[in-house]
C-alpha cells in the first residue's frame, strides 16, 4: 500500500520531530552523563559525548547500597498502588456513570476536595494513624497512601471511558439476567482497557517517583525505595551525577516495561469491542 | 454532523440506586479513612496557636503577608502556563500519533520517557542543564553560534519562571497525551468513515467529531492536571527553590518552607487551607459540568 | 512487626522485673519519703539513686509540688535544674513515679537486648559511612546487648524527616542535626533534655573539653538539648596554580578585602584567548541554600556588621558596615564580574565543582573543601595546589570576629524508649578518641578543644590548622527560631541584587524591613 504524503501528514511529522527533540534531549543528556566518569560529568565547559564512555556508574549503582532491594520495594509499592487504585476506581467510575443516586454532586465534591491539601500537611497525621494500627514501615501503609492520592484520577478517568461505552451494551447484558457487577465485568471492563492502562501507568509512576511520603513513612534499608535511595547521591557536598543518572535510567525500566506490555491495549481497546458488536 | 455523538444519553433505572452507591463505596472509604483524619488535623491546626488554644490570627495574617500574595500570582501564572501547554502539546502529539505516520510505536514509548524520571530528579537535571557555564544548553547554543554571552536561565527574574515552565511541560505533557490518546482511540472509527462518505474535510472532522467526542476527556485531564499542578513541588524546589528573589515561589513551596524551614506548622496549615479553598472554587464549574452530564 | 513485638517483650519483661521490687520495697508513708536537699544534690541524681532512673526526676518535681500545694513546709520546684540546700522535697516510690510518668520508667536493665535507631546524613557519604561503621564495630564490642539500626537520610531531607516523624511520636533514637536547626526543634519539643545525663556524668567537668561557644549553641533556657559535633570555621581557599599563572604571589593571600578584589580581578581571565572569560577570581553561593549563610556571614562580620542588634529584637542591616559588606559582596558579581555567571543558581556543591575545574581561583570553604575538590578532580592534586588563609578583613580595622563556623549537633529523640542507651551512644560518638577518628577519616575539626588544639595530626595539617586557628574569631549566627526566615530574607535580597532587579541598597533595605516585620520589631529604629 503506497501512502501519499498529504500536507496533514507532513505537519504531523514536523510537529512530532520538534517535540521528539524537546523530549529526548534531556534524556540523552542523562544517558551520556551516566556513561561518563565522575570527573567528566562535571567538567566545565561540559562535554556532550562522553570522551571515554564507561559503564562504571551502572556497576557502582547496582553494587551500591541495597539497590536490588530498593528496586523490589518500589515495584511492589507501585504495582500495588496501580492495581488497587485502578480496580476500585473503575468500580466508582461505573457507579457514577451508570447509576443515579442521591448526593452524587456532594460525592464528586468530596472526592475532588480530598486532593486539595498539599501532602506536606497530611503526611504527619497519616504517620500517626499508621503507627496506631501498626502499619508504619509496611507496604500496605504506603500503598494505601498512594492509592488515596491516585483514586480521584482513576475514578474520573474511568468514568469518562465508561460514559463513552454505549449503554445499550450493558443494558442488554442486564436484560439477559446479568447482575450489574456481572455486566460490569463482562461488558464494560474489556471495553475500557485503554483508560485502565492510562490509570495503571499513572498510579504506578506516581508511587514510583514519590519522595515525601516514602521519606517519612519508612525507616531503614529494608523499606527504602529507588527514588529515596537515589536522593542519597545528592550528598551534603556534591551530587554524584553519573550514578544518579545511571540509577534513574535503571529506575525508568519498570514503568517502561509495564508501558510496553500494556500499550497494545491502549491502542486497541474499544475498536476491538466495536468489532464484536 | 452534530448528531454524530459517541455517547448516547444516560438512562437511569430507579431500582439501581442503592447498587450505584455500593460501587462508589470502596473509593469513598479509602479516601475517608486515609485522608479524612489528616485533613481534619490540618484544618484544626490552621485555627490553632503553637502552644494550643484557638485563634483566627493565622488567617488574619494572610492578607498582610507580601510573600503569600506574591506566591498566589506566581502559582496562577505557573498553573495556567503549564496546564495550557500540557494540553496543547499533549493534544497535538496525541493527534499526530493517531494519524498514519511511521514510527508511532517508537514515539509513543519515547514520549513517556520524561514521565518515568522522578520529579525531584528532573528538577536537578534541569538545573544542571540550565547552568550558564556548566550546563549543556548554553554550551550547545554557544557551539551553534546562537548566543555570544552566557544566558542566566534561572538567574534572571524574567527568564526564571518561563524556564521552570518549559521544564515542567517536558515532565508533564506525557500524562495529558496519554489520556487524550486513550480518548482518541475510543472514538469509534465508524464516525470518521461516515464523515468521509459525507465528504468532510480533515478540519471538519476535527471540529465536528474529534473535539465533541473528546470534550469529556479534555475536561477531565485539564481538571486533574490543574489540581496536580497546584500541588507541584519537587521540580521547582530542586530547580530554583523559589528564586531568584521570590519569582518562582509557588504556594506549595511556600507552604513547605513555612512548615519545614520555619516550623510555623499552624500558619502553613492556614496557607494550605486557603489554597484548597481557591482550588475548590475553581473546580466548581467542573463539578457542575460533571453533575450535568450525570443527570 | 518483629521489632514491635520485641519492644512489647522488652516492656513486659521490664514490668516483670520491676514488679517484685515494688512489692518488696519497705512500706513507707504514701509509698515515698521526705528528703532534705544537701550540697551537691540535683534532681536527676536523686532520681537515679532512689528510683533507679535519672529520667524519673520530673516525678520528684511534680509530686513535691503537689505536696507543697497542701503543706508549705515542702519546697516548690519551678526549675528542675535548680534546687537549693535545705529544701524539703518528696521522693516518691517507684510505683508512684511510674504512675505519674504514665509509662514504665524507661531504661533497660543491663544486658538486656536493645535496638537503637541511629540516623545521620553522613551515612550517605561513602568515607563517612565506612568510618562510622568501623566505629560502631568498636561500639558493638563494648555494648554487645545493643543492636544499632542505621537509618540513612540525605542531607537535604533530614529536617523534614525528623520533624514529621518526631511530631508523630516516632523517629530514630539518635539524630544528627545542623546546629542552626536546633532552636526550631527545641522550641517545638522535638529534642530530649540532656541536662540530667550531663549532670550524672559530672556536669561542667564533663563539658569542659568543648568550646564554650559551641556549648552555648546547645543550650536553651538553661538546659542542654544536644552535644556539639563537627566544628569548622570558614576560611579562604585559593588555587596556587592560578595565582602563579595570573602573576600573583601564591604565598601572599589577600589580607584585606581591597587586596582580595585586586587579586580576584587579576585572576579573572580569558586563558584560551577566544574572547570569552573562562577563569574567574571567586566563586560563591547565590541559590536559596543552607550553605548561603556560611559564605555571606564572613564578609558581613569581617566588615564589622551583623544581622541583628544585640538582643536580637531588630535588624541591624541598616548599619553602614552591613551596607558596605552587602554592596561589596554583590558588587563582586554585578560590578566587577569576578564571579562566574549563574551565581543565583550556585549551591556549595556546584561552586566546589567550579573550583575542581579551575574555573574559579578562590572560595570560602572549610574542612570539607580540599577532600571534595580532590575527589571531584583527582588530577588537580588539590591537597597540594590549594592553600588556605584567614578570611580577609577591611583595611585599617581589627574586628573581633572575622568569620563564622559550621557546627553540627547530636541529639536524642524525645520519643525514644531507650534514652540511657541513646545517651551512651552520643557519649561514644563525641568522645575524644572518636573525634580524632572523624578527623582522620573525614578531615573535620572538632568542637572539642582537646582534639582541635591538641591532636597532633590535626594541628600539623595545613588546612585543619588554619581552620582550627580561626575558631576563636568565628561568630555564630543568632540563635532564634525566626533565623531561617531572617537568613532567607538576606538570601533573597542578595539574589535580587545579583540579578540587577534592585540596587544593593534597595535590596538590603527591603531585607531590613522584612526582618523587622518577622521579628515583630515595630519599635525598631526606622521601622
Amino acid at each position: 500500500m503506497k501512502r501519499r504524503l498529504r500536507p496533514g501528514l507532513i505537519l504531523a511529522y514536523l510537529v512530532l520531530g520538534l517535540v521528539l527533540l524537546y523530549t529526548i534531549t534531556p534524556f540523552l543528556w542523562m544517558i551520556f552523563t551516566s556513561l561518563k566518569s565522575d570527573k567528566e560529568a562535571v567538567t566545565i565547559p561540559p562535554t556532550l559525548w562522553p570522551k571515554e564512555p564507561t559503564l562504571e556508574a551502572y556497576i557502582q549503582i547496582l553494587l551500591w547500597g541495597n539497590f536490588p532491594i530498593w528496586f523490589l520495594n518500589s515495584t511492589i509499592i507501585s504495582l500495588g498502588t496501580a492495581l488497587l487504585s485502578t480496580a476500585i476506581g473503575s468500580f466508582a467510575g461505573y457507579g457514577f456513570s451508570r447509576f443515579s443516586f442521591r448526593g452524587r454532586a456532594t460525592l464528586i465534591g468530596i472526592i475532588l476536595s480530598s486532593q486539595m491539601l498539599p501532602g506536606v500537611l497530611l503526611v504527619g497525621p497519616y504517620f500517626k494513624m499508621l503507627s496506631t494500627v501498626e502499619l508504619y514501615n509496611t507496604y500496605p501503609g504506603l500503598i494505601l497512601a498512594f492509592t488515596a492520592i491516585t483514586l480521584p484520577f482513576s475514578t474520573w478517568m474511568l468514568k469518562g471511558f465508561i460514559d463513552s461505552v454505549p449503554e445499550e451494551l450493558d443494558d442488554a447484558a442486564l436484560i439477559d439476567g446479568c447482575t450489574p457487577l456481572g455486566a460490569y465485568l463482562k461488558v464494560i471492563l474489556p471495553l475500557i482497557a485503554p483508560g485502565m492502562v492510562a490509570t495503571i501507568i499513572f498510579a504506578f509512576l506516581l508511587a514510583w517517583g514519590d519522595l515525601l511520603w516514602v521519606l517519612v513513612l519508612t525507616s531503614g534499608e529494608k523499606m527504602t525505595t529507588v527514588t529515596l535511595g537515589l536522593t542519597r547521591l545528592v550528598t551534603q557536598f556534591r551530587i554524584i551525577w553519573p550514578q544518579l543518572m545511571a540509577g534513574s535510567m535503571i529506575g525508568a525500566l519498570p514503568p517502561l516495561i509495564l508501558y510496553l506490555l500494556l500499550q497494545n491495549y491502549l491502542v486497541e481497546g474499544l475498536t476491538a469491542g466495536a468489532v464484536k458488536e | 454532523m452534530n448528531t454524530l455523538r459517541a455517547r448516547s444519553p444516560s438512562i437511569h433505572i430507579p431500582f439501581r440506586l442503592a447498587q450505584g452507591f455500593l460501587f462508589v463505596l470502596p473509593t469513598l472509604l479509602v479516601l475517608l479513612v486515609v485522608l479524612g483524619f489528616p485533613i481534619a488535623v490540618a484544618i484544626i491546626n490552621s485555627f490553632s496557636l503553637p502552644d494550643g488554644g484557638w485563634t483566627l490570627e493565622n488567617y488574619a495574617k494572610l492578607p498582610r503577608d507580601g510573600r503569600f500574595r506574591n506566591s498566589l500570582v506566581v502559582t496562577f501564572t505557573f498553573v495556567a502556563g503549564t496546564v495550557l501547554l500540557h494540553l496543547v502539546v499533549g493534544f497535538i502529539i496525541a493527534l499526530a500519533l493517531n494519524t498514519q505516520v511511521r514510527g508511532k510505536r517508537l514515539f509513543r514509548v519515547i514520549a513517556i520517557l520524561p514521565w518515568t524520571v522522578p520529579d525531584v530528579i528532573s528538577g536537578l537535571i534541569w538545573r544542571f542543564m540550565y547552568n550558564p557555564t556548566a550546563g549543556i544548553i548554553n554550551r550547545l547554543l554557544f557551539d551553534w553560534g546562537l548566543i555570544h554571552k552566557h544566558i542566566e536561565w534561572l538567574g534572571d527574574s524574567d527568564l526564571a519562571l518561563p524556564s521552570v515552565i518549559f521544564a515542567d511541560v517536558w515532565r508533564g505533557y506525557p500524562f495529558v497525551m496519554l489520556i487524550l490518546l486513550a480518548g482518541l482511540q475510543a472514538i469509534p472509527r465508524e464516525l470518521y468513515e461516515a464523515a468521509k462518505v459525507d465528504g468532510a474535510s480533515t478540519v471538519q472532522e476535527f471540529r465536528f467529531i474529534t473535539v465533541p467526542s473528546m470534550r469529556g476527556m479534555i475536561l477531565i485531564s485539564v481538571a486533574l492536571d490543574t489540581i496536580w499542578q497546584f500541588r507541584r513541588f519537587g521540580l521547582v524546589f530542586n530547580m530554583t527553590a523559589g528564586g531568584p528573589g521570590n519569582v518562582t515561589e509557588i504556594l506549595s513551596l511556600y507552604v513547605y518552607k513555612q512548615y519545614f524551614r520555619y516550623f510555623n506548622f499552624e500558619y502553613a496549615a492556614a496557607v494550605a487551607v486557603v489554597l484548597a479553598i481557591i482550588m475548590l472554587l475553581l473546580s466548581l464549574p467542573y463539578v457542575r459540568a460533571m453533575v450535568r452530564r450525570l443527570s | 512487626m518483629t521489632k514491635k513485638f520485641l519492644n512489647l517483650l522488652v516492656i513486659v519483661s521490664m514490668l516483670a522485673i520491676t514488679a517484685p521490687v515494688v512489692i518488696a520495697a519497705p512500706p513507707v508513708q504514701d509509698g515515698g519519703q521526705d528528703y532534705v536537699v544537701v550540697n551537691d544534690d540535683w534532681l536527676s541524681k536523686l532520681a537515679e539513686k532512689y528510683l533507679g532512673n535519672l529520667l524519673a526526676y520530673p516525678a520528684i518535681m511534680e509530686l513535691t509540688n503537689q505536696k507543697a500545694a497542701q503543706d508549705s513546709s515542702y519546697a516548690t520546684i519551678t526549675n528542675p535544674d535548680l534546687i537549693e540546700v535545705g529544701w524539703k522535697i518528696y521522693i516518691p516510690s517507684a510505683a508512684e513515679a511510674e504512675a505519674y510518668l504514665a509509662v514504665p520508667v524507661p531504661g533497660a536493665e543491663p544486658g538486656e537486648e536493645v535496638t537503637l535507631v541511629f540516623s545521620d546524613w553522613h551515612l550517605t557519604e561513602p568515607h563517612w559511612e565506612k568510618s562510622l561503621k568501623e566505629a560502631f564495630e568498636t561500639y558493638g564490642a563494648l555494648h554487645p546487648n545493643i543492636t544499632l539500626e542505621l537509618d540513612y537520610v540525605s542531607y537535604g531531607d533530614k529536617d523534614t524527616k525528623y520533624a514529621t516523624e518526631i511530631q508523630a511520636g516516632a523517629g530514630p533514637d539518635v539524630i544528627h542535626l545542623h546546629a542552626y536547626s536546633l532552636r526550631s526543634f527545641i522550641e517545638r519539643g522535638f529534642l530530649l533534655d540532656l541536662t540530667p545525663f550531663i549532670e550524672a556524668e559530672g556536669g561542667d567537668a564533663f563539658l569542659a573539653p568543648w568550646y564554650p561557644q559551641t556549648l552555648a549553641m546547645m543550650q536553651y533556657e538553661g538546659s542542654y538539648f544536644a552535644i556539639p559535633g563537627d566544628f569548622m570555621s570558614m576560611a579562604l581557599f585559593y588555587n596556587t596554580n592560578l595565582y602563579q599563572e595570573a602573576g600573583l604571589d601564591p604565598t601572599k593571600p589577600p589580607a584585606t578585602w581591597d587586596e582580595f578584589l585586586a587579586n580576584a580581578q587579576a585572576l579573572t581571565r580569558d586563558k584560551d584567548g577566544d574572547g570569552q572569560v573562562d577563569t574567574w577570581g571567586f566563586g560563591t553561593i547565590g541559590a536559596v541554600d543552607p550553605g548561603f549563610e556560611l559564605r555571606v556571614s564572613p564578609i558581613l562580620f569581617s566588615h564589622g556588621g551583623d544581622y541583628l542588634n544585640e538582643d536580637y529584637t531588630c535588624s541591624a542591616l541598616n548599619t553602614p558596615q552591613a551596607k558596605e559588606a552587602f554592596a561589596y559582596f554583590t558588587g563582586l558579581f554585578t560590578e566587577h564580574e569576578v564571579i562566574p555567571p549563574g551565581v543565583t543558581a550556585q549551591n556549595p556543591g556546584t561552586v566546589r565543582e567550579q573550583m575542581a575545574n579551575e574555573q574559579i581561583a578562590m572560595l570560602l570553604g572549610s574542612g570539607w573543601t580540599a577532600p571534595i575538590v580532590a575527589s571531584v578532580n583527582p588530577d588537580l592534586n588539590a591537597f597540594e595546589v590549594l592553600e588556605v588563609a584567614d578570611v580577609p578583613i577591611k583595611a585599617g580595622t581589627d574586628p573581633d570576629f572575622t568569620t563564622t563556623a559550621w557546627l553540627s549537633a547530636w541529639a536524642i529523640n524525645p520519643n525514644t524508649e531507650h534514652p540511657q542507651e541513646a545517651w551512651e551512644l552520643i557519649k561514644f560518638i563525641t568522645a575524644k578518641e572518636q573525634e580524632q577518628k572523624w578527623f582522620e577519616d573525614a578531615r573535620v575539626t572538632s568542637a572539642r578543644s582537646d582534639v582541635s588544639e591538641e591532636y597532633q595530626p590535626l594541628v600539623t595539617d595545613k588546612f585543619a590548622k588554619a581552620i582550627a586557628g580561626q575558631l576563636p574569631k568565628a561568630k555564630f549566627v543568632p540563635q532564634i527560631k525566626e533565623w531561617p526566615q531572617v537568613i532567607e530574607a538576606v538570601n533573597t535580597a542578595a539574589q535580587l541584587a545579583f540579578t540587577g532587579d534592585k540596587t544593593p541598597e534597595e535590596a538590603l533595605e527591603d531585607a531590613h524591613n522584612q526582618i523587622n516585620e518577622i521579628l515583630g520589631g515595630t519599635g525598631c529604629p526606622g521601622f
